[in-house]
């Protein structure tokens, strides 16, 4: 019999709280994180929410030595201060493993700066190159503008692969090291990924999640352009409402979730604390189309069944789904049926939710986060709510925990994440 | 940028210097003197230099190619043991030599 695989830490940085039991709390209550965008000026923007990491979070804190901090980009930062706090968690001391053996798999998002002061800094030497007639582009003086301004060493933090190094650089992970940029599902399948790092053998000790910190200019109108962000500008708090009939889209966040994941024979040895089991991974894609998921939601109920399948389990040990419920009109829909095409009959009873209500959709640390919020389910002994479904959509009729958390024993949960571009994954966690 | 002139006397560059190669290496300026080598003692890596060269410009308001800090230290020491050469006397020198050809 194969070993299983235990979570053994995790460390969350999310815009409703910092850390395992502030987030866990937060959770219960049915707290959001949304507020009107303050990292720039969003007047005139047609969103103009999103969820942003409390402004008192100073994550270099978890940086050793400090040095460090100035070579990371946000949400390199993020995943340091998550991996760190799900170290401590774990109590993994530096002589407990092999550093050789300590693997580090991190979802990432954006490709080159996404961090507002580089951004400024290259709108500026834009502004300070444009032609006269307002429409062309001096490259050159482009290019002495921008070096005039620009560290060179901030380049280093528009690559999506170094928060991934940083945190083996924290950790001493001489293991092996990769980065997804799957987006939405980023996070999902890094942790799916990390499993399998383990179960073939490759490590023993994983860190794995995902981090993103897009809040932008240019990312929240790419979005925005896209319709896919909500508007509902004016109350901040209720504009994340998946699978509610009123829902518009979803709300842009950032954070880091990462989890510790460990063989259990080692976890055993050195009397780890554990949370829970990492059993079963599913990953498909629609191959389809970039933004419209397949309308018979082939692809993602394919997931929802494959992870059953590596777990070993049927859709009735099913206690809880957290969803991927971006609260856009099209995901909600297509994730209903794929849940029911992947669960069958139980789809009626099981209860699913949608945390992106509270927490807002964090993009790549989304799948992390979100697997945190069943841990806390798990070991909190509730089920997550589903805040702002006041009027449910008829097409959308599961039982999506509306409103406020519920009691309730979860032995087995799924995890679903679907992303742009049709890429599928579900993971199972059970009870240890 | 302009350039204070008074910047570009011996005497003041020094505690220009030491402030920049604290602040770059993230340690107390009483930890930078003439006698501690940036990399051997100051855990300072290869991207630090870009880095204070950089914030060097920032402060003297000259444009100092990366490359001339590069020929600067190989003419100087040659193949030598940089690790113990490259002090905050040496940055002092550099930007003294920057500051004259212009």
């Amino acid at each position: 019999m194969a070993e299983r695989v235990a979570i053994t830490g995790i460390g969350v940085v999310t815009p409703i709280g910092v850390g395992l039991d502030a987030f866990g709390h937060a959770l219960r209550a049915g707290c959001s994180g949304v507020r009107r965008i303050s990292a720039f000026d969003c007047d005139g923007f047609d969103t103009r929410i999103a969820a942003s990491v409390p402004d008192d979070f100073d994550g270099t804190t978890w940086v050793e030595p400090r040095k460090m901090a100035k070579l990371m980009s946000r949400s390199a930062l993020f995943a340091v201060a998550a991996a760190a706090m799900a170290r401590r968690a774990a109590g993994l001391g530096a002589e407990d493993v092999d550093p050789c053996r300590i693997g580090v798999v991190l979802g990432a998002g954006g490709m080159g700066p996404t961090d507002n002061d580089l951004l400024a800094t290259q709108a500026r030497a834009v502004i300070d190159s444009a032609g006269p007639s307002g429409n062309d582009w001096n490259v050159p003086r482009f290019a002495r503008a921008f070096r005039e301004r620009t560290n060179p060493v901030a380049t280093l933090r528009g690559l999506p692969n170094l928060a991934a190094a940083h945190v083996a650089i924290q950790n001493d992970a001489r293991g092996p090291n990769s980065t997804i940029t799957t987006a939405c599902t980023a996070g999902t399948q890094a942790i799916g990924e990390g499993l399998r790092l383990i179960q073939r053998g490759d490590a023993d000790v994983v860190f794995a999640g995902g981090a993103d910190a897009t809040i932008n200019p240019v990312s929240v109108l790419g979005f925005s352009l896209l319709g896919t962000l909500s508007r509902r500008n004016d109350q901040p708090e209720a504009a994340s409402r998946p699978f509610d009939l009123d829902r518009d889209g979803f709300v842009i966040g950032e954070g880091a979730g990462v989890v510790m994941l460990e063989r259990e024979s080692v976890a055993r040895a050195r009397n780890a604390p554990v949370l829970a089991e990492l059993g079963g991974y599913g990953v498909t894609c629609d191959a389809y189309r970039i933004t419209d998921e397949r309308p018979d939601a082939g692809g993602a109920a394919r997931a929802i069944r494959l992870c059953l399948h590596d777990g070993g389990v049927t859709p009735s040990d099913i206690d809880y789904v957290n969803a991927h419920g971006t609260g856009t009109r099209m995901n909600d829909l297509t994730e209903t049926r794929a849940i029911r095409e992947g669960l069958g009959s139980v789809a009626q009873s099981v209860p699913v939710s949608s945390t992106k209500s509270m927490i807002g959709h964090l993009l790549a640390a989304a799948g992390a986060v979100e697997l945190a919020a069943v841990i806390v389910a798990i070991c909190g002994n509730f089920i997550p709510a589903t805040i702002n479904l006041e009027t449910p959509d008829p097409q959308c009729d599961l039982d999506y925990v509306p409103g406020s958390a519920r009691s309730g024993r979860v032995d087995a949960a799924l995890s679903n994440s679907f992303g742009f571009g049709g890429q599928n994954a579900c993971l199972l966690i059970r009870r240890w | 940028m302009s350039v204070d002139p008074a910047l570009v006397e011996n005497g003041r560059l020094d505690p220009l210097v030491r402030r920049l190669v604290a602040e770059v290496l993230v340690v107390p300026i009483e930890q930078v003197t003439m006698s501690r080598a940036l990399i051997a003692d100051l855990g300072a890596e290869s991207i630090d230099f870009l880095d204070l060269v950089f914030q060097l410009e920032e402060a003297l308001g000259k444009r100092i190619p990366f490359t001339r800090w590069q020929s600067y230290v190989t003419e100087r020491f040659g193949a030598g043991d940089l690790s113990q050469a490259i002090t905050a006397g040496v940055v002092r020198d550099f930007a003294e030599c920057e500051t004259r050809a212009e």
